[in-house]
């Protein structure tokens, strides 16, 4: 019985040690890490509508719902939506800009886990560059990947679903 | 001093981690694609294995026989965040191409191998030069392993290519080419040791 209360006080006491060490270096690379992801999205918002200047964020709850994207004088010339659907293993995330009459700019995969060499492929040019310029609620003229399906498929009706969302809202707030 | 050096070298090749002891094989075999994540990822390793044998070597008196198990988990652990905490601040490509395998650290092999095998028995300096030696071994395994497949898979060594007009091989970027690779360099390293004696 002693013995086990021994053997706790000491574990308990490595753990406290451990947690302390632990939230010091969440302390010191906390507003990094922060930064990091913060220039990362900007770089990634920019790869899909590369003729803004910036971007603003639309969020009014906890969630941001898309991003306005203004050029240098501050006009508004479109939108990027982040989409989300069920791939073959994964949930691919895609980020999405499309322009105020309804016309993808470009999009970017930014996360997914798919097949090597298969589902992968979504995020190669050859397929992400046939969204330039397609209607964002058909993306008729995009070919999805062979042996690839499911993942492209995703891609595509993500896109989709979440430009008819964020068409309702931009009417909205006009 | 000369034992020192014999604990550190002992690592590299006599007592190599992937080669010879045949421990941590699962992140080897899965960051192992291109050199920069085997720099990377033999890096971060190094650094957890230095570090936790440090510490489990100094509390080695402290720390009683039948809860040393756990005791190790979490002093690694520990070293396993603060280096995944520094890589996502620091090196953010890196830690996205090296994934769930830098959290997996703790449970590789090498590292609760060398606690339990080595650091919780010996002093300080003696442990220190064994996690270090064991790191750089494990790191060099790691560099010889994604070289042969990043240049076999895509044609390149550290994202340039080498020659023009070569064609990748595509299965040396999939899992089985790891396996592959892996397994021709145990047979090569065995039968080094076995032409020696």
């Amino acid at each position: 019985m002693k013995e086990m209360f021994r053997y706790g006080f000491i574990l308990a006491l490595i753990c406290i040690i451990a947690a302390g060490l632990l939230s010091g270096a969440n302390t010191l690379t906390r507003a990094k890490i922060a930064a990091q992801a913060l220039a990362e999205e900007q770089s990634a918002l920019k790869e899909v509508m590369p003729e803004a200047a910036k971007f603003a964020e639309v969020k009014p709850g906890q969630e941001i719902l898309y991003y306005k994207a203004l050029d240098s004088q501050d006009n508004l010339i479109g939108f990027v939506f982040k989409a989300s659907g069920k791939g073959y293993s994964s949930v691919i995330e895609t980020l999405a800009g499309m322009f105020p009459d309804g016309k993808i700019s470009a999009i970017k995969v930014v996360s997914l886990n798919e097949t090597p060499g298969l589902g992968m492929r979504v995020t190669e040019n050859s397929f992400t560059r046939q969204f330039n310029k397609e209607d964002a609620l058909s993306l008729s003229g995009v070919q999805a990947i062979t042996g690839a399906t499911i993942s492209s498929k995703a891609v595509m009706n993500s896109v989709i679903k979440k430009a008819q969302e964020t068409k309702e809202l931009i009417k909205n707030e006009k | 001093m000369k034992s020192l050096i014999k604990e550190f070298t002992k690592g590299i090749i006599k007592e190599n981690p992937t080669f010879v002891l045949v421990l941590g094989l699962c992140p080897t075999l899965a960051v192992s694609v291109s050199v920069a994540n085997g720099i990377g990822m033999g890096i971060a390793a190094t650094f957890v294995l230095l570090g936790s044998s440090i510490i489990v070597s100094l509390v080695r008196d402290f720390i009683p026989d039948k809860i040393r198990i756990p005791c190790y988990i979490v002093i690694i652990a520990t070293f396993v965040t603060i280096a995944e905490l520094c890589m996502k601040a620091y090196s953010p490509a890196l830690d996205r191409s090296l994934g769930i395998y830098v959290p997996l650290i703790v449970v590789n092999c090498i590292v609760l191998g060398r606690a339990e095998a080595f650091a919780c028995k010996n002093n300080l300096a003696s442990a220190f030069w064994d996690g270090l030696g064991m790191g750089v071994g494990f790191t060099l395994a790691l560099i010889l392993i994604s070289a042969i497949r990043e240049f076999l898979g895509s044609g390149q060594i550290l994202g340039h290519t080498l020659f023009k007009g070569f064609e990748p091989v595509f299965v040396f970027g999939m899992p089985s080419g790891a396996l592959l690779v892996i397994g021709l360099l145990l047979g090569f390293f065995n039968l080094l040791k076995n032409r020696k004696i």
